[in-house]
């Protein structure tokens, strides 16, 4: 879902680069503030696995593939701040390396595949971690993270509407259909893998993704 | 470094390895899903002036002179994933040293 370099028009990137430069700046302070020891390796091989992951396109209906975003489950498993920095991080080498996303569009691609998703998992986190509401937990992964795909769908759609980016004879509303319809499938995926990852990493490592949370998580009031 | 932390590091390397250098040689060639819309809608030609970056060792998922199969795919996969990890660990030692920098821990410093 990496918007391509030349679709998007100056105001429109400048302004994502702005949105999510600041969210950026935000997560980095916050994650200044708070940063458990033995989250920093697992951010690092989070950041490895979602980069991977990405590369396994898998198809959809006919002609078209789709592959994982990854925000939701970072979102969920290190919190929006990490998640955040992570998504942030894999969209700037796949970039400056890889050709994938224009580099003008950097602003807007973590706004779509890292904010929202990762502030949605964050969402779901909280819920678990300091209201311990854990109801049919993988359900609403699942449909967190298709939730989260189609977010971030229509947001591209919108931004490439915005910037004339769309041809005249296609109306809006179409456009987000076709664009939904698709991710709506990819987003179903999403959730499943979603489900399966934070199972396991939350098996393996239940203190490096809980641990600090839990334990700050009356108030964190300091003396 | 604590054995905890060592083995998160290796297990979530041989995996980010797996996929990225082997799994990901199986994925799907076919446009993905803003690619297939942007097909669809007709909209595929760039209106803007963009800025990619040049393709100076890695074309596409593709590390150039290993050419498009499976070392090709598999360096990509390797390569990425531990620019990726590499970057974050970085980042997260250089925002971990800033508090303790600010001030030793038994003199709370921050007059804010």
């Amino acid at each position: 879902m990496h918007i391509a370099s030349g679709f998007l028009s100056p105001p429109v990137w400048g302004t994502m680069a702005a949105v999510s430069g600041a969210a950026l700046a935000g997560s980095l302070a916050v994650a200044g503030q708070r940063l458990d020891e033995r989250k920093v390796p697992l951010m690092g091989v989070m950041g490895a696995f979602v980069f991977a992951a990405q590369m396994v396109n898998f198809p959809v209906l006919p002609g078209t593939s789709g592959h994982l975003g990854g925000g939701f489950m970072l979102g969920i498993l290190l919190g929006a701040p990490l998640g955040i920095i992570v998504m942030a991080s894999i969209l700037v080498v796949q970039s400056l390396v890889f050709q994938d996303g224009g580099i003008e569009a950097l602003g807007a691609n973590i706004f779509c595949m890292g904010v929202i998703p990762c502030l949605l998992g964050a969402a779901i986190r909280r819920l678990w971690v300091r209201r311990n509401v854990r109801v049919l937990a993988d359900v609403v992964t699942v449909v967190g993270g298709v939730v989260g795909v189609l977010a971030g769908a229509t947001v591209v759609i919108l931004l490439l509407s915005w910037s004339g980016s769309l041809p005249g004879s296609v109306s809006l509303v179409q456009a987000l259909g076709v664009m939904n319809l698709v991710h709506l499938f990819i987003g179903i995926v999403e959730g499943l893998v979603s489900v399966a990852v934070i199972r396991f990493v939350v098996t393996m490592r239940r203190e490096a993704v809980f641990g600090p949370l839990a334990a700050a998580a009356p108030q964190e009031a300091t003396p | 470094m604590s054995a905890y932390n060592r083995n998160t590091l290796i297990v979530g390397v041989a995996v980010a390895l797996a996929v990225g250098g082997i799994v990901s040689y199986f994925a799907s060639d076919k446009p993905d899903g803003l690619e297939k819309t942007q097909e669809d809608l007709a909209a595929a030609e760039p209106a803007h002036k963009g800025l990619d970056a040049p393709p100076v060792a890695f074309e596409q998922y593709t590390l150039k002179w290993l050419g498009e199969g499976f070392w090709g795919n598999a360096a990509a996969g390797a390569v990425g994933s531990m620019l990726v990890m590499g970057l974050l660990l970085g980042l997260g030692r250089l925002v971990r040293r800033k508090p303790a920098q600010a001030g030793a821990p038994e003199s709370p410093a921050d007059a804010t």
